[in-house]
This record gives structure tokens, C-alpha cells and sequence, in this order.
């Protein structure tokens, strides 16, 4: 940057430089315009330097072809930024989990584990078997010499079962059920509430379930997801674009929400399970949808990611009330 | 106690951690955070003397951050319109990359300008500088009144002279 040149011109001068120029510039000016427009522009050293940035700038407009350079020029800002944010989830989709507030790596001792919410573990278990902890997840590992079990209390696992060689079965076992790892990588998930359940995607392999309430298990294979309470499977009820793609691991093992063409209340929904408080969006945004990979590591900042791809504001009433509003 | 410097050093001594921190937040990773902690110092520096009496460090440090996260935010979307641009350039064009290079420039710097344009305004300026119209054809083809044409011409052209650099 040349400093010396580009001192502050006076602002009067540009105002009036700016005028001159809309006179010379609107395909109307004559002879006499110009023949006064000189005369102003002699007037004064400073105004002879306003007029010579306005060569300048002719000739930055000159170097770009009119085909290229209005579409870029005249770009929707707002679809850009949605464009920025998508090159910048595709970084964040390359960068490690570990970067997720409080994940750590642990070795696999026996007994309770438990992560706060917006918190994960990553556990190494005593054979080799690998169970990641999402937000917000208690269980027990219990492994005897007849069994490897992990005992789910509440929140969602992510298991990659490892070959044991005393050819003991992994189970995952929830208040709704029994899940015999068949060799595999799956997902389970403990549903609170009322209407108490316990939701599996398998992701390589097999899991047979059985049912806490006895009868026969059902084996569900890579791809398949089910939920289930105590006494039967439920049909399956997630949308389409909520299904988790064969073989691949939920975002948050990764650290991050993957929404393809998601609906903000749903992706609320999920924002919140990473947070304490209420996160909500006003009914009349609740349907806007967006795509985009948000990094969990950081729910206010994710936040106002999604709040500046929608244009809405955050409302935060305290840190345990924020709405996303127009 | 003279050195007009001193209250910078300050400045910047007590707040760089948290400038690297929002910075991370803003850019939701950490690689250019400190790059862009020490672009924002660069700014607060071409005002020295409004550090002196600054009340409140955080906030105006903040409002300074977030013109260079805009100006981030927007270099990426011409970016990315840039290269998605040129893919489209058909082979017969032959443009060489000397002169791609040059009209990336040029771009650059208009789009920074042009910045600070409302839309409408920008289009306007911008049909008249690179497709040459005149101020009756821009208003024909934008609905606008010839009076706003002209409104829109003087904002620009003051935007561009403020701002132009070299």
C-alpha cells in the first residue's frame, strides 16, 4: 500500500469529485461539461488528486471483462456467506475430534463412565473393543470371563467391538434390552422420557436384539436402524434425511452436527442436547433449513454460525435461554 | 509516559489471548487466529490516539475484529465466485493466467470498495462502470428512478475514491 499517496483526500473534495463524475458518466454530458469540469479540477492540487484516483479507478474497472465482472460484483451476499461457511465445514469436517471441548482418551478401566453434557470420551476398553461416550452418557463396563458387557444408563454410545480371544460376546444392554455385538460397529442410543426406548443403527455388520420383556432376538444388519422399548420394535419412524448413510459414524464421534438440508428446530433440538439450557428459534423460522457441518466444540459460536447463515440474531436471555429470531 | 505506543503495548499485551480465543470462535478453527489477533492490532493501530482514552477495550476491539471478519467472509464468497467463474470461461476464450491474474486484482479491490454500497447501489454503479450504460438504461433495466440512479452514481463513486489504494 502506497501510504504517502493514499493520504486522506479532504471529504469536501471527494463530494464534489463524486458529483463531477456523475455528471461525465451519465451519457448525457457535453462539450460544456467537460470544458467545465477542467476548469474545476485546475482549481486546486488536492482536486487534480481526486481526479487522478479517479483514473485509477477507471482503470481497475477497465482490467475486468463486463461478463465476469458484473455477476461476481452484483453477487447475493447472503448466498456467499452461505458458500464461506460451507468451504469452512468442509475444513472443520478434515480436523480432528479431539479439538471437542472436553474429549479425552481413556484406558479401559472397569465401572462407571460418565460425561457432563457437551462432553464426549473416547474408551479403549481392556480387549481392544472402542466405545465412544456422546453428551450427556452413563454406563457401566462389566467384562467377566463369560461376557463383555456394557451397561447403558442414559445417552448414546458409539461401539467398535474388537475380536476377543477367549470368544466372549460384547453386549450393549439397555433398560429395553439386549444387543449382542455380531462382530460390528453400531450406535445406541437410551431415549428418556415418557415413552422410554432405546434406538440402534448398526453401521457394519450385524446386532441381534432381544427384547427385555423375552421372546426371540432380531438381527438387524449394516445400515438398518430401529428403535424399541421394552416390549416391541417400533416402526421406524426417522425421516429420511436423518438416517445415517451405511458404514458411516454419526458426526458427533467426530466432534460435529452434519445437517443435509436440515430443518433449524431439528437441528436445534440436537444443538441442545451438546448444552445446558433452552435453545429454541421462533415458530416462524422453525422450518428455514440449512446444510452445513457445525463443530460441537463450541455451541455459542455454532450458534451464531447458524444465526449469521439465516440472518437471524441470537436472543440470549442468559446462557440457559437463547431463541433464534429474525 | 511518552511514547504514544505505550497504551497499544497495553492493549495488546492484556488482550491478546482473548482476541486469539474470539478469533477462533468467529472462524470456528484455530489455524489463522493469531494471524487475524495480529490484523486487528494493525488496525487499532492506525488510531493511536482513540486507544487513549478507550473505556471499554474489549468492545471496540470487537467491533474492529468483526470489520476484518466481514472482510474475511467476503474475500472467501469472491473466492470461491471467482474460481467457480473462470472454470466457466470457455477454452476459446485462451485467457491466459497473467491475465487472470491482473483481472483478480482488480476484482479484489473493487469487491472491497463496492463493499460498502447497499445492493442496489452496487448494481447500479456497477452496470454503469462495466457495461458502460447510461443513467436512462440502468433505470430502465433496474426500475429505478432516474433521481436514485444519480444518488447511487455519487455513492459510489465517493465510496470508491475514499477507499481506492496504490
Amino acid at each position: 500500500m502506497a501510504v504517502a499517496e493514499s493520504k486522506p483526500l479532504d471529504a469536501a473534495i471527494i463530494r464534489e469529485a463524486a458529483r463531477w463524475l456523475v455528471r461525465l458518466h451519465s451519457g448525457e454530458a457535453g462539450p460544456a461539461d467537460h470544458a467545465a469540469f477542467e476548469r474545476w479540477r485546475a482549481g486546486s492540487p488536492d482536486r487534480e488528486l481526486a481526479w487522478q484516483r479517479a483514473q485509477r479507478l477507471t482503470q481497475q474497472f477497465n482490467a475486468v471483462p463486463a461478463a465476469l465482472g458484473v455477476p461476481l460484483l452484483t453477487r447475493e451476499p447472503r448466498v456467499s456467506r452461505r458458500t464461506a461457511l460451507r468451504t469452512l465445514a468442509a475444513m472443520g469436517f478434515a480436523a480432528p475430534a479431539a479439538a471437542w471441548l472436553g474429549y479425552r482418551f481413556h484406558y479401559g478401566q472397569e465401572g462407571a463412565h460418565r460425561t457432563a453434557v457437551g462432553e464426549s470420551h473416547d474408551l479403549m476398553l481392556a480387549d481392544g473393543s472402542q466405545v465412544l461416550l456422546n453428551t450427556d452418557t452413563g454406563m457401566d463396563v462389566r467384562y467377566s470371563d463369560a461376557a463383555r458387557v456394557v451397561q447403558l444408563r442414559s445417552g448414546e454410545v458409539y461401539v467398535r467391538t474388537a475380536a476377543d480371544k477367549a470368544v466372549r460376546p460384547f453386549y450393549v444392554e439397555t433398560p429395553q434390552g439386549r444387543l449382542q455385538a455380531l462382530g460390528t460397529r453400531f450406535v445406541v442410543r437410551q431415549l428418556d422420557g415418557r415413552d422410554a426406548m432405546t434406538e440402534l443403527t448398526v453401521l457394519e455388520h450385524r446386532v441381534a436384539v432381544t427384547l427385555a420383556n423375552g421372546g426371540s432376538a432380531r438381527i438387524f444388519n449394516a445400515g438398518e436402524s430401529v428403535r424399541f422399548t421394552a416390549g416391541a420394535f417400533l416402526q421406524s419412524d426417522l425421516p429420511a434425511g436423518a438416517r445415517q448413510p451405511s458404514g458411516v459414524a454419526p458426526g458427533w464421534t467426530r466432534g460435529v452436527i452434519e445437517a443435509d438440508n436440515m430443518r433449524l428446530d431439528t437441528l436445534l433440538a440436537e444443538v441442545s442436547r451438546y448444552r445446558r439450557g433452552v435453545v429454541r428459534c421462533d415458530p416462524e423460522v422453525a422450518g428455514l433449513r440449512l446444510s452445513g457441518v457445525f463443530r460441537l466444540h463450541d455451541t455459542d459460536a455454532l450458534l451464531a454460525v447458524v444465526a449469521n447463515t439465516l440472518d437471524l440474531r441470537v436472543v440470549t436471555r442468559t446462557s440457559y435461554w437463547v431463541t433464534l429470531a429474525r | 509516559m511518552s511514547n504514544p505506543l505505550q497504551p497499544i503495548q497495553l492493549l495488546c499485551e492484556t488482550h491478546y489471548e482473548w482476541l486469539c480465543q474470539w478469533w477462533r470462535r468467529q472462524l470456528g478453527h484455530g489455524d489463522e487466529a493469531s494471524d487475524f489477533a495480529h490484523d486487528t492490532f494493525l488496525r487499532v493501530l492506525r488510531n493511536p490516539e482513540e486507544v487513549r482514552t478507550l473505556r471499554q477495550p474489549r468492545a471496540y476491539l470487537t467491533t474492529i475484529a468483526r470489520g476484518l471478519l466481514n472482510d474475511h467472509w467476503r474475500r472467501r464468497s469472491l473466492e470461491r465466485a471467482w474460481l467457480q467463474a473462470i472454470a466457466e470461461i470457455p477454452p476459446e476464450m485462451e485467457a491466459s493466467p497473467e491475465m487472470l491474474v491482473g483481472v483478480q486484482q482488480a476484482l479484489q479491490q473493487l469487491d472491497r470498495m463496492l463493499a460498502n454500497l447497499a445492493p442496489q447501489a452496487r448494481e447500479v454503479f456497477v452496470l454503469s462502470q462495466l457495461e458502460g450504460l447510461t443513467y436512462v438504461e440502468i433505470a430502465a433495466r433496474t426500475g429505478l428512478s432516474d433521481r436514485t440512479v444519480k444518488r447511487y452514481m455519487a455513492q459510489g463513486f465517493e465510496v470508491c475514491l475514499t477507499l481506492l489504494e496504490h
